[in-house]
């Protein structure tokens, strides 16, 4: 599974206005539910913000990795997010966030699902990428980076899983 | 956190004062402006005038932003539609209220899921009555509070000539007691923290807080001070709705007087009350007292809704020859007053509650909070989570967890055993873990232990 499969141009803001923790759950669940049958967009926040309050999912350098489980997905599914302005995440450095990729794995998660989140720390934490993503214009844009970023990450082209 | 109280009465402004100091965003919204000035110029936070439920007051208080909202107005009916409207305009994750009235509570469907969306129920009226419950249930305890649904508790007393522990160290504790596990949390000597070592030697009237599973409790209480007598005869003033709820939940098994003056709510209690005996009268008349046996009392709790009123019935009580006093007693500052003088133990409906909302407030999974020595210090109830690699706790001894100072581990609850707490104890995976700060503003280094890391899926 690659990161680039993960996201859809759809699933992906631009220069959002966000103001609070609160309403960027809203956006990122919001994002996530779309074309997502049977999925409420209600459902997938309670979902992040159960697996945030076990601890908060900031990096540091105003990067943060929500994400959870579903029991009603088949394979797992990202969005992505870039604010126009940082906002108090509680990160580990006390940095504000704006930039934020949201992963929603199903139930039973596989050490792929662990692999992926692996990668995209590891993406994220990379100076360069990082202002790649803040210099972006456009939604497309940041759906190029991630597609192009599969190559330089190594570790991310793990097998996909049987019921993927 | 981003949280809207609704209600500045009693309970909303001294949760406010409460939560205000840990760096949290706070907007209190209410009717009277001058509640809502008082608080503003007490305390930072922003206020908002209006009618709480209202959509377009939740909205200018932030709604949209909030993390949280506690609904706590005096009206249960306010409260629970306030939490309705959040739920559906709103989204907001966690919501609170107060509901008092049995006639709602009797009906807990109303509150599952797909039904009245509160997440946290509060009700300090019950809050209240089992914590005096407890204390009844412990003769010689100051403070006795549960944890992992009372199987473990954490009990405070002050030692006394008798106890057997007195002028000797901690560690004699476990040879004077093979077979039973405890923990001395903390002591306080002369309302300074000492944090316990083997070595460190019991005095009369250090406050001493121990946690042990519920079994033992009475054994080390008999350690530290002699056992009193089980409490027999209990008189209540007031039957009002703490009052009767605790007459009814000491009826079968004690001898329960309730003092109530006014005739009508009299005549309610005698009916519902099977065994207790309702008294008309006012609870600071000498004869009335006298004439009920005071002096045979154990227990008398002056429970009426207004703070000087109990404690003028307490102190009477008590120099008619009541054997311990309780009064329950809303003003903080009269808390610290009363108890060092006549009355035995003061009960602060606030100091009781605040722990069940804190619970939410804490970053990581807490489940259980509570408030000590006025907010000074606090008792939690943590869960670990992840594995050695993504938690600073898991996999690990207690001597190689980095606590902050101050603060100590005394029990763990995994699955159902309870464990207390060794130096070479390892915490697993999903643990209760049970940490005692003598400082509370060190809550914040505790959170951030168990707290997983980022990547923990």
């Amino acid at each position: 599974m690659q990161i680039a499969d993960l996201v859809t141009p759809e699933r992906v803001a631009c220069s959002a206005k966000i103001s609070s923790k609160k309403r960027a759950f809203e956006l990122l669940a919001e994002l996530l539910a779309k074309n997502q049958q049977g999925l409420s967009q209600a459902e997938i926040m309670d979902s992040l913000l159960a697996r945030e309050r076990l601890g908060s999912t900031g990096l540091g350098h105003g990067v943060a990795i929500p994400h959870g489980r579903s029991k009603k997905l088949s394979r797992a599914i990202g969005a992505f997010v870039q604010l126009e302005k940082g906002i108090d995440f509680d990160a580990i450095d006390n940095q504000p966030v704006d930039l934020l990729f949201v992963l929603l794995v199903p139930e039973q998660c596989t050490d792929e699902h662990l692999q992926v989140l692996a990668s995209l720390a590891e993406m994220l934490g990379d100076d360069l990428m990082r202002d790649k993503l803040h210099a972006a214009k456009s939604c497309e844009e940041l759906c190029g980076l991630m597609g192009a970023s599969v190559a330089q990450a190594p570790g991310i082209d793990a097998p996909r899983a049987p019921h993927a | 956190m981003k949280i809207i109280i609704l209600g500045a009465g009693q309970v909303g402004s001294s949760v406010a004062a409460n939560l205000v100091s840990e760096a949290n965003d706070i907007t209190v919204i209410d009717t009277d402006m001058e509640c809502l000035q008082n608080l503003q110029d007490r305390l930072d936070l922003r206020t908002i005038c209006g009618q709480a439920s209202h959509p377009e007051v939740l909205k200018s208080a932030g709604a949209e932003d909030a993390d949280m909202i506690l609904a706590v107005t005096n009206s249960d009916e306010t409260n629970m539609v306030a939490c309705q409207i959040a739920h559906v305009l709103f989204h907001t994750p966690t919501k609170i209220a107060r509901v008092r009235s049995t006639e709602y509570l009797n009906f807990p469907q109303l509150f599952k899921e797909g039904a009245f969306p509160v997440n946290v129920l509060i009700s300090p009226d019950q809050a209240v009555t089992d914590y005096i419950q407890r204390l009844i249930e412990y003769p010689g305890a100051l403070q006795v509070l549960d944890f992992a649904h009372g199987k473990v508790r954490l009990v405070a007393v002050r030692v006394h000539y008798g106890g057997l522990l007195l002028g000797r160290e901690l560690r004699a504790l476990r040879e004077h007691m093979p077979g039973i596990q405890t923990r001395v949390a903390a002591i306080f000597r002369r309302d300074k923290p000492i944090i316990p070592e083997g070595n460190t030697v019991i005095e009369v009237d250090d406050e001493v807080f121990f946690i042990a599973a519920k079994k033992d409790i009475r054994a080390v209480m008999g350690e530290l001070r002699r056992l009193d007598q089980p409490f027999k005869r209990i008189m209540i003033a007031g039957g009002g709705n703490i009052g009767k709820r605790l007459a009814k939940a000491l009826e079968n098994d004690y001898q329960v007087k309730v003092i109530e003056h006014n005739p009508q709510r009299a005549r309610l209690l005698s009916e519902e009350l099977k065994k207790a005996t309702v008294l008309l009268g006012d609870a600071t008349d000498e004869d009335l007292l006298k004439e009920e046996n005071i002096e045979a009392t154990d227990v008398f709790c002056a429970l009426t809704n207004d703070d000087e009123d109990n404690i003028l019935s307490g102190m009477l009580a008590k120099r008619l020859g009541a054997r311990k006093v309780m009064a329950l007693i809303n003003r903080s500052a009269y808390v610290d007053l009363v108890e060092s003088g006549t009355i035995d133990i003061a009960i602060s409906p606030h100091q009781a509650m605040i722990g069940s909302l804190l619970a939410h407030v804490r970053r990581g999974d807490v489940a259980v909070v509570h408030s000590l020595r006025r907010g000074a210090a606090e008792a939690i109830e943590a869960i670990a989570h992840g594995d050695r690699k993504s938690s600073k706790v898991v996999g690990r001894a207690i001597q190689d967890i980095k606590l902050p100072p101050g603060t100590n581990i005394g029990a763990i609850v995994r699955h159902d055993e309870v464990l207390i707490a060794h130096h070479d104890t390892v915490i697993e995976a999903e643990d209760h873990v049970i940490l005692f700060l003598v400082d509370r503003s060190r809550i914040r280094d505790v959170e951030r232990l168990f707290q997983v890391s980022a990547t923990f899926l």
